[in-house]
């Protein structure tokens, strides 16, 4: 019986998907062509309705439409975003060609703002969007590197070259003096955690490895646009998490129209690195030996470790969707399948993601559902590269300081491993073996009902699961690293990452007067948080202990027969709970005046009970001058606006738990207080103001925008040592101190040349943003928090950057260079003294869209300017020191005066400027057409990544940040052998069915 | 009219949603009120055994207590080499008596010791047994000693204070008290017997011994005066565990401190470590790995040592005069060749064949000079393919840029690595218990309360003293004086002797300091300040509580 009863449920649900395609027959058909005023391009996925009806559909690839309607129907509504919506009689024909007039600068676009969305020109708030369409293009792996250059006040700065890893984004500054400071993301509506389920592993000899990117689980494919919300006005819907900004990602939904397959697929190789580090070829390292009179480590080959590291598989990308719908439902199903290679061998992501979404309507269209289901799996094989390895290094410092003179194999094909500590990188990539999964899924389903015409109320529940494994086998054979060589190390990492969403909105507007309309939003909100990991280790293994008997079954196959069973770890994050009440009220008067302000309680079971809840309140006003009496008959511009906003954010980027006095075992047996409590602990807030202008010329040709802001953080949370005698956990405490930042931001956007078979569009941003904390005491004293911390042989415990008052976070504080004395020695004075900023003034994008005939070009590139760069892989791997021990050195030193014998140390010489401009990509895009009946929209592309930079820093890629935390602390801007930076030329085409 | 109705019971409903109270669920930790319910009885002592744990680290890492006690005097130094343990002069500094506020080292061991006085005070806020307070007491009373020696002060807190307010702070002869008469207190309800990894009732006597001896140098350790009534404790407490019967002379030196010393009959009070088990391992192979050259291992191992922690010719020529060595140079710089002869007199110097660690590494505990072999009897070689010979001298600015670089200065092996499953455990999880307080001690600290006493007994101390060379295969020595201002490392003294039994078992600071040498120029650190006499607050610990006083000169 319930079995049957079960069956019944799913044939209907099954039913209900399959409604869309049903498609009933109508009177008359009407087709035609839609085009661009741009430059006379056909103009897809363009919805056409028919007036006074609820008949729909989409035109295709080619510009074309066909759409069967009653035969009183006489009028089309054209809408397409970024286009003027156009309304166009068919006079009595069957026929009916449009050219649709673009809305310059996006003004009708649709803009997500929170529980909600706007039309660009309603904006009250400082919102930048990027469409699908000026994505960067190439190589992509996770979402926001969809964005890197494209908005201004936006940094997203690759952290390592590593397919996968984590990305450090800011947006308008740094907001906070603790680590966590990445802006909230926002996938459809659904706040997600902001961590990633890849369980981190480190240990002590290899230090631990570069974080994953949390939004690995987005197919960059199925991305429609992003925005991102940069004012407290428009972030200050979300309360406490809306500090560091907001990124709200909207992904593809299905439209009206036939139902249609998309395909497309590209392959990509490695092209060498985009920068060398330059350290000593054979030919110079032996010019070396003879210049500092070292004798025996001239080995007579020539080799190039960067060269036999390289890796030249081809990787694979492979994306196909499917949706369709009609006036009652739509769906969209898609499927990425990708293979993407890193720079060097072993070094791989894959990524297999499913996505399913409908919108269906019912009960008289009173009641949507929705529904989107994403499903992620990521497989990262990851190679010895590190954020914080010691004195022994890692591949990239064993590549840096191999001896260009020695081989890799001996004569029977084993690896050679120098006894000069420099460790091979080949016998590095065979025996160091670590693959990381992760499963994700993130789902939602929301239904909404109008209660009234102008009344709805929609309830979202949203699940986000990760569960990550990673799997880390150091083979015994390896020789020359502490505690592995001779034993062999296997680790069973696992962690996973819960997070759940229940959202309740209503939605309201009217017309007040028939000048003044009213919109208002009132919602609650629930989000709760898991998070736990845990690790399983060993070692002094029988098997792999030589290469000769090297076998494929790895430790973490058989970890019971490790000599030495490591103490397993296990952890959970106390649950955190947030609670929200929010609502927004707009008034619009005339088109002239918009006014919304926003308010936000949140509740968060990460404080204690005196200081739970906080307020977040935001007003912001637009006076849209262009539609005054006096501008209406104005020659140069067709839309001209100010924009003025105040609001308050929160910042709750701290670990969980620090409220509540606890009590864990630290061992076996062992049973001690961790945490001092602090109940008094408040929410970190950020007010800030935002007063912006916007601009499109008359002809909509030339649009552009400035805004200036200024941001004050206050209630900081600080955390510290707890006074002694104490645990050691950390305690937190607010202190009363303001992170400044403050920054204006430009971006202009133009259409140049405008023909039917010429065009040539130009995109340019800018920002500058000053950093600085002040009042940053406590009991009258400057508190001064060193973190970046310099690692490798002879610098450890070494810190080279400083959190104090008055002073850019994370400024640089290291000992002056003062040249070399007549031996050849560096000479380093004696007091660290402030040197720099790490933090980039400027942030600029450019990218540009030539098109002729068929053929378009477009280039993305940016970069960043007014910040130093601590250059750690050339203090302590490449210093000069390691070629009497027969290790290569950096080729800067060798040019220079200093000698071998001069000692290591940390200074002001290893601080570079950071000012790069990097050319992201550039593609060749050949727009074939239709090619058959069914074949429409042939676009093959070429396309090259990271094909150069220009910077002047010495070191892979200026665009570095390798977290060199110290307690929690983060560092900025320094490089230490990194994963390096590939150049990445690709081919592909897609089509549409 | 009907509308505006539906609209205001929306708003209302949707602002009446609310469910959660929000209070932090645990779900890895417990609270303050779920311990005693969910632990019982046994609560209690798993709690004693988190204040135990926390000696591990200060007292075995080499950044941690080691190096303040060690590095500050004629015992240890770590030379930079090249770039190596350069690490920005926190090394140098510490020998020359140079250090600043902000030294680091100097934070970390400031933390780490008052994480045993917290950990051990919450003990007591949790019923424990009599036994169970007892121990709390004495390890808290070892952290605080050693907090008052460094630093000349010590925070206290009561269990259950506010965790958030400064804690009070005792310094000085009321500081000297209190930990004395934690001890005395504790003494009665500690047990007689029992493992060294224990605290017993000879272990707080051991401890008491040290206080009394000390307190004197406490309350003015430019110029220390020491009370007959405390030299009589020293005495009396002393003399109590010797006739105990307890302890007595291992015939092999490093037995005390190898794989196997938890048989040791010297050892008082250990922090117990187990062959190959990770839990609670202090990770004792730091006092190999920190001296030893990056070659002294197996061919699989060629980066076992770390090549840092060495001691000067001055300390270890103390052993030299009194003394007539077989195959021993005495060193004032130079070089030297040759091996040892296994007829050393001193068994303390070592450099002799010791099973289990000779035929496995091809070292020899003790202090290494010279040419250094493998376990095949091959001489060894330094990573640059030059002999591998530790030179005893060092440059005077403890920086070596010369091709010699990584063979300078005189290695010390205290603690012979652990064997006992091939070279499993030479880097991790080695069972070498550390060695926390010792009978030499004892009867060195009644020796030296002897000669110190109003009534000075130099022949019953001169008599003790040599007893124990004896023990050693060192000779007699005729005269005892504590120590000769004139030439501070002169083999025929007190002080002397105690360098020689109790080397780099991280007393040496405080006992140079009792003995009034701390201060004189020795080899590789010319001059001195008064400042260093004391460890500066850590600048942290200054800002967050106001009860503490920095301390002179800093």
């Amino acid at each position: 019986m319930l079995i049957h009863m079960l069956a019944k449920r799913l044939a209907s649900a099954l039913l209900l998907v399959a409604v869309p395609f049903l498609i009933n027959a109508q009177q008359k058909t009407i087709t035609g062509k839609v085009m661009s005023d741009k430059d006379g391009s056909a103009l897809s996925g363009v919805s056409v309705i028919a007036k006074g009806s609820k008949t729909g559909t989409q035109t295709a690839a080619d510009g074309t439409y066909s759409i069967s309607v009653a035969s009183s129907v006489s009028s089309l509504i054209f809408s397409y975003v970024g286009f003027t919506t156009q309304e166009a009689s068919t006079g009595g024909g069957t026929e009916l060609n449009v050219v649709l007039i673009s809305s310059g600068g996006g003004l009708t676009e649709v803009v997500v703002i929170g529980y909600g969305t706007a039309k660009r020109k309603d904006l009250t708030g400082a919102v930048s969007s990027v469409q699908a369409k000026d994505f960067n293009q190439g190589v992509i792996t996770s979402p926001d590197q969809l964005l890197q250059n494209k908005i201004p006040g936006l940094e997203v700065t690759n952290s390592s070259g590593q397919p996968g890893a984590a990305t450090t984004v800011k947006i308008r500054g740094n907001n906070s003096i603790r680590s966590g400071g990445n802006p909230l993301y926002v996938i459809d509506g659904v706040p997600l955690d902001g961590r990633s389920a890849r369980p981190n592993f480190g240990t002590g000899t290899f230090g631990s490895s570069p974080d994953a990117n949390p939004l690995l689980f987005i197919n960059p494919n199925d991305i429609q646009s992003v925005d991102v919300l940069k004012d407290a006005s428009s972030a200050a819907i979300y309360g406490s998490r809306g500090a560091n900004g907001v990124i709200a990602i909207t992904t593809k939904t299905g439209s009206s129209g036939d139902s249609k397959i998309e395909f497309g697929s590209s392959w990509s190789v490695n092209m060498g690195l985009m920068k060398k580090y330059e350290v000593l070829n054979a030919g110079e390292f032996k010019s070396a030996l003879t210049k500092y009179g070292i004798t025996g480590q001239n080995n007579g080959a020539d080799v190039d470790p960067f060269k036999e590291l390289m890796n030249k598989k081809l990787s694979q990308n492979y994306n196909l969707a499917f949706s369709g719908g009609n006036d009652n439902g739509k769906f969209r199903a898609s499927f990425l399948g990708s293979s993407t290679n890193g720079a060097f061998k072993n070094s791989s992501l894959d990524k297999y993601i499913g996505t399913f979404s409908g919108q269906y309507k019912m009960l008289d269209k009173k009641l949507t559902i929705g529904f989107n289901l994403i499903a992620g799996h990521t497989t990262e094989d990851i190679i010895a590269v590190s954020n914080t390895a010691g004195s022994q290094g890692n591949i990239i410092s064993s590549a840096l300081q191999w001896n260009p003179t020695t081989n890799f194999k001996d004569a029977s094909g084993m690896w050679i491993y120098p006894a000069n500590g420099a460790g091979n990188p080949l016998a590095l990539l065979d025996g160091y073996n670590d693959v990381a999964k992760i499963n994700s899924v993130l789902g939602h389903i929301s239904a909404s009902y109008k209660i009234l015409s102008n009344l709805n109320y929609k309830f979202q529940y949203a699940i986000n699961n990760s569960v990550g494994e990673r799997l880390t086998n150091i083979y015994g054979f390896l020789q020359g690293y502490a505690g592995l060589s001779g034993l062999g190390f296997g680790a069973i990492s696992g962690q996973k990452l819960n997070s759940q969403t229940f959202t309740h909105t209503l939605d309201y507007n009217t017309n007040l007067t028939s000048k003044l309309s009213l919109t208002a939003l009132g919602g609650f909100e629930y989000w709760k948080s898991k998070f736990s990991n845990n690790s399983f280790s060993a070692s002094g293994f029988n098997t792999n202990l030589t290469q000769a008997t090297k076998i494929d079954i790895p430790y973490t196959s058989m970890l019971n027969d490790g000599n030495t069973q490591n103490l397993p770890s296990v952890y959970i994050d106390p649950t955190v709970e947030i609670q929200s009440y929010f609502g927004r009220v707009g008034l619009n008067y005339s088109d002239r005046f918009l006014i919304t302000a926003t308010i936000r309680a949140d509740g968060s079971s990460k404080f204690g009970k005196n200081n739970r809840y906080g307020y977040f309140p935001s007003a912001a006003a637009r006076w849209v001058i262009s539609n005054e009496n006096f501008m209406k008959n104005n020659r140069l511009l067709s839309n001209l606006a100010v924009r003025a906003s105040w609001g308050v954010t929160g910042n709750q980027e701290y670990p969980s738990g620090a409220a509540t006095e606890q009590f864990a075992f630290s061992s076996y047996n062992t049973f001690v207080q961790t945490v001092v409590a602090n109940p008094d602990l408040k929410w970190e807030q950020t007010k800030s103001v935002n007063f912006g202008l916007d601009a499109t010329s008359k002809n909509g040709r030339i649009y552009g925008s400035f805004d200036y802001y200024h941001k004050n953080t206050t209630n900081i949370i600080y955390q510290s040592l707890p006074i002694q005698p104490a645990p050691p956990a950390a305690t937190y405490n607010n202190l009363n101190a303001n992170l400044i930042n403050s920054g204006v931001e430009f971006g202009i956007g133009a259409t140049i040349i405008e023909k039917s078979n010429f065009s040539w569009d130009l995109n340019f941003n800018i920002a500058y943003n000053k950093n600085e904390l002040t009042n940053f005491t406590q009991n009258g004293q400057d508190i001064k928090i060193l973190t970046g911390q310099i690692n490798g042989q002879g610098v450890s415990g070494t810190l080279g950057q400083i959190i104090t008052n008055n002073q850019p976070v994370d400024a640089y504080f290291l000992k002056p260079f003062g040249g070399f004395d007549a031996s050849g020695n560096q000479i380093i004075g004696n007091d660290p003294g402030f040197a720099g900023n790490p933090n980039p003034t400027t942030n600029y994008g450019i990218s540009t869209t030539l098109r002729y005939m068929k053929l378009t070009l477009t280039i993305n590139g940016g970069g960043a300017a007014g910040y130093k760069i601590y250059n750690n892989t050339a203090t302590s791997v490449s210093n000069i020191g390691g070629i009497a021990n027969g290790r290569n050195i950096d080729k800067k030193a060798y040019e220079s005066a200093e000698r071998p014998a001069s000692p290591v140390g940390a200074s002001t010489r290893f601080l570079e400027s950071g000012n790069f401009f990097k050319l992201r990509n550039i593609s060749v895009n050949y727009n074939v057409g239709n090619v058959s009946r069914y074949v429409k929209g042939l676009n093959v592309f070429i396309n090259a990544n990271n094909l150069f930079v220009i910077t002047k820093f010495s070191g892979f890629d200026p665009e570095v940040n390798i977290d060199k935390s110290q307690g929690s602390y983060p560092s900025r801007s320094i490089e230490y052998i990194p994963y390096p930076t590939a150049r990445v030329f690709s081919f592909g085409f897609k089509f549409a069915l | 009219m009907k509308n505006y109705f539906k609209i205001a019971i929306s708003f209302l409903l949707i602002s009446v949603t609310g469910c959660s109270k929000l209070d932090q669920s645990l779900p890895g930790s417990l609270t303050n009120q779920q311990v005693s319910g969910a632990l019982g009885a046994a609560g209690v002592g798993l709690l004693l055994n988190g204040a135990y744990s926390d000696l591990g680290g200060p007292f075995t890492a080499q950044d941690l207590v080691f190096c303040l006690q060690e590095n500050t005097t004629d015992e240890a130094l770590v030379p930079t080499r090249g770039g190596d343990w350069d690490d920005n002069g926190v090394w140098r500094v510490l020998h020359d008596h140079t250090w600043n506020a902000d030294h680091a080292y100097v934070a970390n061991v400031f933390n780490s010791l008052n994480k045993i006085n917290f950990d051990a005070t919450n003990v007591l806020g949790f019923s424990p047994t009599a036994q169970q307070a007892a121990e709390a007491k004495f390890l808290r009373a070892y952290a605080l000693y050693f907090i008052m020696d460094l630093y000349g002060q010590f925070p206290f807190r009561n269990p259950g204070d506010n965790l958030l307010n400064a804690p009070e702070v005792k310094s000085g002869t009321a500081g000297a008290q209190f930990i004395i008469d934690e001890l005395t207190a504790a003494l009665p309800n500690l047990p007689t017997t029992g493992g060294p990894g224990r605290a017993t009732q000879n272990a707080c006597k051991t401890l008491l011994m040290r206080c009394y001896l000390n307190k004197g140098a406490w309350a003015n350790r430019a110029t220390p005066t020491f009370a007959d009534a405390d030299m009589q404790q020293v005495i009396t407490l002393g003399n109590q565990i010797i006739s105990s019967g307890q302890y007595s002379y291992m015939s092999e030196y490093f037995r005390n401190f190898d794989a196997n010393n938890g048989t040791s009959t010297e050892n008082i009070f250990t922090y117990v470590n187990t062959s190959g088990v990770g839990a609670n391992n202090s990770g004792p192979h730091s006092f190999w790995c920190r001296t030893l050259h990056y070659n002294q291992e197996t061919s699989t191992n060629p980066n076992a040592g770390w090549n840092g922690f060495s001691t000067i010719a001055e300390f270890y020529n103390s052993f030299g005069a009194v003394t007539p060595m077989v195959g021993v140079t005495l060193f004032n710089g130079g070089n030297i060749s040759g091996r040892y002869a296994d007829t050393a007199v001193d068994l303390r110097i070592g450099g002799r064949y010791y099973v289990g660690v000779t035929n496995a590494s091809g070292q020899r505990p003790g202090f290494m000079i010279g040419r250094q072999y493998n376990e095949n009897n091959t001489p060894l070689n330094d990573r640059i393919g030059a002999p591998l010979a530790f030179d005893p001298k060092i440059a005077l600015n403890q920086k070596e840029i010369g091709a010699n670089k990584e063979v300078t200065g005189i290695r010390v092996e205290k603690y012979p690595p652990d064997f006992t499953n091939g070279s499993t455990y030479y880097q991790s999880n080695p069972g070498n218990d550390v060695v926390l307080l010792r009978y030499s001690d004892v009867v060195l600290m009644v020796a030296e309360a002897k000669l110190r006493a109003a009534a000075p007994d130099p022949v019953g101390a001169r008599t003790m003293v040599n007893t124990l060379r004896a023990a050693r295969g060192a000779a007699p020595m005729a005269t005892l004086p504590l120590a000769n201002p004139a030439n501070p490392s002169d083999p025929g003294t007190l002080i002397a002797e105690r360098g020689r039994e109790l080397y780099w078992e991280g007393v040496r600071r405080t006992d140079m300091i009792r003995f009034g040498i701390y201060l004189l120029p020795r080899q590789l650190k010319p001059t001195d300040n008064p400042r260093y006499l004391l460890f500066p607050v850590p600048a942290a610990a200054l800002g967050s509580n106001p009860n503490l006083t920095q301390n002179p000169g800093y």
